[in-house]
């Protein structure tokens, strides 16, 4: 029995002490070839074909790392110098400006990004550049609710929504840059008066997730919402007649609240030639189509139109306040919604 | 000798120290200035947050206490139809990570989950929001927790002396009040015990809460990180649950005294025979909380499994599984032997108070979100980096960041509650008088560590280890961060499929999960029979 105890005693030991020099040296090893590494917020199954063709096409290898934003930027500033990434990627323009204010990219000057994706999809500094865009618009019941009774975000707040609106807690990163861009148009003051209005005009304690959203209002327990369009995309794919449609938010006014997401070479990049070209890759229509078709969003280039299904939708005007406003205004949009109580 | 045992304090103190690194860089975040932050967050976020945490911890208190000891002492006190396999089926919830329960309840219960619709459709009963208020959130938790309690109270009521309860009978006692005045004041520290973890757990949970949006203490800490770009902040913060959870620990030491309840001899005749249409209402009541816990949210993952089976198994499938496995297998058994050094009796160590505290401290892991906690290790290998460069050395972060070995070492500053509770549980039922023989002829304190302590210790440190290493097969936070390229884990794969809304495609890695953690609790349940 003790003899027993010993000897599994040893195994173990052996198992780890192998275990942790092989990983030593792995992360050593790591350090030492040519391939491209992409830190990314944005989930495997959405990026790894895009690598994928990138490789195919080049011949250059890309690794990649998925986590979350916070800790990613936490992760790559800590690594300075020494850090693998040459590419940050994630969503949401308000993480891609925060990562530019913690010095995390380098500018780059491709004529090929500036051809391919419009200005206010871009840093002002060329730090970041904006890759598929989402529009984040109203949401609706075509047994409840008429097109016509739909204007804008801000109408929402109105008397006649009492009970009848659903929304995304305002802890995810969709909703803080819709309502930071709302501040960049009407002022605190104003927004204040249209977040308190949300808050009660709320059917439901704010949902996780968008497609929660979707499922309530299909379900009867509200009759509007506010979605990022790929979530009504993918439902639509695979319930075509699902009795839901989109709706334009102010189209009259500012034009529909776009987020993006994007990417930017990394300032300690140690590759930054072939990471440039990954990137104008990225920004390519090949790259594009392959965004569009992966997730239902539509192409941050202007040289090819958006999928079948999303092209059903119709066109409308974006919102063209340079994204990077999204990020610096952040800070003033949660204080005001958790001022207002929106969870 | 007594160098010996000094050697040995020291050894201990340095291992424990270790241990607690990550936490002392969370805390270490006071001696950075507060912002203006904390203003704001004490006018709009944190009484609101400090009421509902308290409600929240409330609740599941008392939930997971009543439950787990209910249910323990039916299934070892009282014969019922079925009562065989649901003793053992009541330990599968424990393999079930709290965030995929979560998801599924809410599929299920929610507004628009079937089991509302058909009660709207059949009864005309109006729609209500189950996330509003907190019966809901804190039920979820009782589900998924009480398995710590049962497991804990169940030892100990088997260990009771039969004896005292039949003296309660003979003397005319009612069935509730021998339960009520005997068994449960005898079982009271193992189900503090059980309690305990079941608290630190849902302090530090963020997965759960997001999904119903509920507030709690860790929406301030990640609001202060995420919205407001302050980790400083953050672990401030942070540093305020390993506040809470050390009064925890203070409270259950409490409860549990100086006696010793433990008789050595164990009994397998019950007591009680709920014959009739008694037993079948024990049975329901029992069967219905495994079906409700286990039966259902597996049936509801299978369901969701078949429809996108084809379009999510992949290759990369095999990648999940080593990279869970290796990191499971290899992290579990640091840790075990961590905690069962750390929890090797010893005279001295009862003698320095000292030294417990700092064991004690080093535990408080469990009580960190794990992002905090692994951002805590990121950031003190940086420290470490800074100081050998001042040195005149270099920088460290390189070999050390996306290492398999800095994941390791997270793994085991974060779960090493679980495993020292389990191995100091075993170690204090050893009686000072081996110590004391030993001594008397001569062995040397090797000898009996190996000879005497091992073997007898033995039983907790694997059921400790079995625990240990479910719970890190469901990490999440800490893993995403820390791990190198390619070693992503099933729990990754669930996280990142739901966290897009992709429930029916994250129910796949989430039942291979559940499936692979039923396995360790069969292998500790089998323990566990072998020991009684």
């Amino acid at each position: 029995m003790e003899y027993k105890v010993n000897k599994k005693v040893s195994i173990f030991s052996i198992l780890v002490i192998s275990i942790l020099s092989t990983s030593f040296s792995a992360s050593v090893m790591a350090a030492s070839d040519d391939s491209l590494t992409v830190y990314s917020t944005r989930k495997e199954h959405l990026i790894k074909p895009l690598f994928d063709a990138f490789t195919n096409k080049t011949g250059i290898k890309v690794k990649y790392l998925t986590g979350k934003g916070g800790a990613l930027i936490e992760r790559i500033k800590l690594e300075g110098k020494r850090t693998k990434a040459d590419l940050f990627m994630t969503v949401d323009a308000g993480n891609l400006w925060y990562a530019a204010t913690q010095n995390l990219f380098q500018p780059v000057n491709s004529e090929t990004i500036k051809n391919n994706i419009p200005n206010h999809l871009r840093d002002p500094a060329n730090l970041w550049t904006g890759l598929s865009v989402r529009a984040r618009t109203i949401i609706y019941s075509t047994d409840r609710v008429s097109p016509d009774e739909l204007s804008t975000y801000q109408d929402l707040a109105n008397q006649q929504w009492k009970g009848r609106l659903c929304l995304r807690t305002s802890k995810k990163v969709y909703t803080k840059s819709l309502v930071s861009s709302l501040i960049h148009h009407d002022g605190l003051e104003k927004t204040t008066e249209v977040v308190r209005g949300w808050v009660d005009n709320l059917a439901a304690t704010p949902h996780a997730e968008d497609v929660h959203i979707m499922t309530s209002i299909l379900a009867g327990q509200c009759d509007v919402g506010i979605v990022n369009s790929y979530y009504f995309g993918r439902m639509q794919a695979e319930e075509p007649n699902v009795a839901l449609k989109l709706f334009w938010a102010n189209q009259d006014s500012t034009g529909t609240h776009v987020n993006i997401s994007g990417a930017g070479v990394t300032k300690h990049s140690k590759n930054p030639e072939d990471a440039i070209k990954l990137l104008e890759f990225l920004s390519s229509v090949e790259a594009q189509k392959i965004y569009v078709g992966l997730n239902k969003e539509y192409p941050a280039s202007q040289k090819i139109k958006a999928d079948n299904l999303i092209a059903l939708w119709g066109d409308f005007n974006q919102d063209k306040m340079n994204l990077s406003v999204a990020g610096k205004n952040q800070a003033d949009s949660v204080s005001l919604m958790q001022r207002e109580g929106y969870k | 000798m007594n160098s010996k045992q000094n050697n040995s304090n020291f050894l201990m103190g340095m291992l424990a120290l270790a241990v607690s690194f990550p936490i002392i860089v969370v805390c270490s975040a006071w001696f950075f200035p507060g912002t203006e932050l904390w203003g704001h967050f004490l006018e709009n976020l944190l009484p609101e947050l400090i009421v509902s945490t308290f409600i929240l911890l409330l609740g599941v208190g008392i939930g997971v206490s009543l439950l787990g000891t209910v249910l323990a002492y039916l299934v070892v006190m009282v014969e019922f139809p079925g009562r065989q396999w649901l003793e053992w089926a009541l330990f599968l919830p424990f393999a079930i990570p709290a965030y995929v329960l979560a998801f599924v309840y809410l599929g299920v219960f929610d507004y628009s989950g079937y089991a509302q619709v058909w009660l709207r459709e059949y009864t005309g009963m109006p729609g209500f929001d189950i996330r509003a208020g907190s019966w809901a959130i804190i039920l979820t938790f009782v589900l998924v927790f009480y398995p710590y309690v049962y497991m804990m109270a169940r030892a100990s009521f088997k260990r009771q002396k039969i004896q005292m309860i039949e003296a309660g009978k003979m003397l005319g006692a009612k069935s509730f009040y021998v339960f009520w005045k005997i068994s449960v004041p005898l079982a009271r520290p193992a189900i503090a015990a059980g309690l305990l973890v079941t608290l630190m757990e849902t302090l530090a949970d963020f997965g759960v809460v997001s999904l119903f949006n509920y507030s709690t203490f860790t929406t301030a800490i990640y609001s202060a990180w995420g919205d407001f770009r302050s980790i400083e902040v953050a672990a401030q913060l942070a540093s305020l649950l390993v506040l809470i959870a050390f009064f925890l620990i203070y409270f259950e030491k409490k409860a549990r005294g100086k006696a010793k309840y433990y008789s050595s001899d164990i009994s397998h005749i019950r007591p009680y025979q709920a014959t009739g249409i008694t037993g079948w209402i024990v049975f329901l009541f029992v069967f219905g909380i495994f079906m409700l816990s286990f039966a259902m949210p597996m049936l509801q993952l299978i369901i969701w499994s078949f429809e996108k089976y084809a379009e999510e198994i992949s290759q990369e499938y095999s990648n999940y599984f080593s990279s869970t496995g290796i990191l499971t297998v290899s992290a579990t058994i640091l840790t075990v032997t961590v905690a069962t050094v750390l929890a090797l009796p010893s005279r001295r160590k009862a003698e320095s108070k000292a030294l417990q505290l700092l064991i004690r401290f080093s535990t408080l892991g469990y009580a960190l979100p794990g992002s905090v906690m692994a951002v805590g290790l990121l950031y003190g290998v940086q420290n470490i980096s800074l100081v050998s460069i001042q040195l005149g050395g270099s920088s460290i972060n390189h070999i050390l960041f996306g290492s398999v070995a800095l994941l390791l070492f997270a793994y085991i500053s974060r779960f090493m509650a679980i495993a020292y509770n389990s191995a100091s549980a075993s170690s204090d039922q050893i009686k000072p008088v081996f110590e004391q023989s030993a001594r008397l002829l001569g062995s040397s304190r090797m000898r009996l560590i190996r000879e005497v302590y091992i073997p007898m210790m033995t039983p907790g440190i694997l059921a400790g280890g079995l625990l240990v290493a479910v719970d890190i097969m469901k990490e999440l936070p800490a893993t995403y961060l820390l791990r190198p390229f390619g070693w992503d884990t099933l729990a990754i794969r669930v996280f990142e499929l739901s966290s897009e809304g992709l429930y029916d495609r994250a129910a796949i890695p989430a039942l291979i999960m559940v499936f692979l953690g039923a396995i360790i609790m069969l292998l500790f349940i089998r323990l566990d029979s072998e020991r009684y």
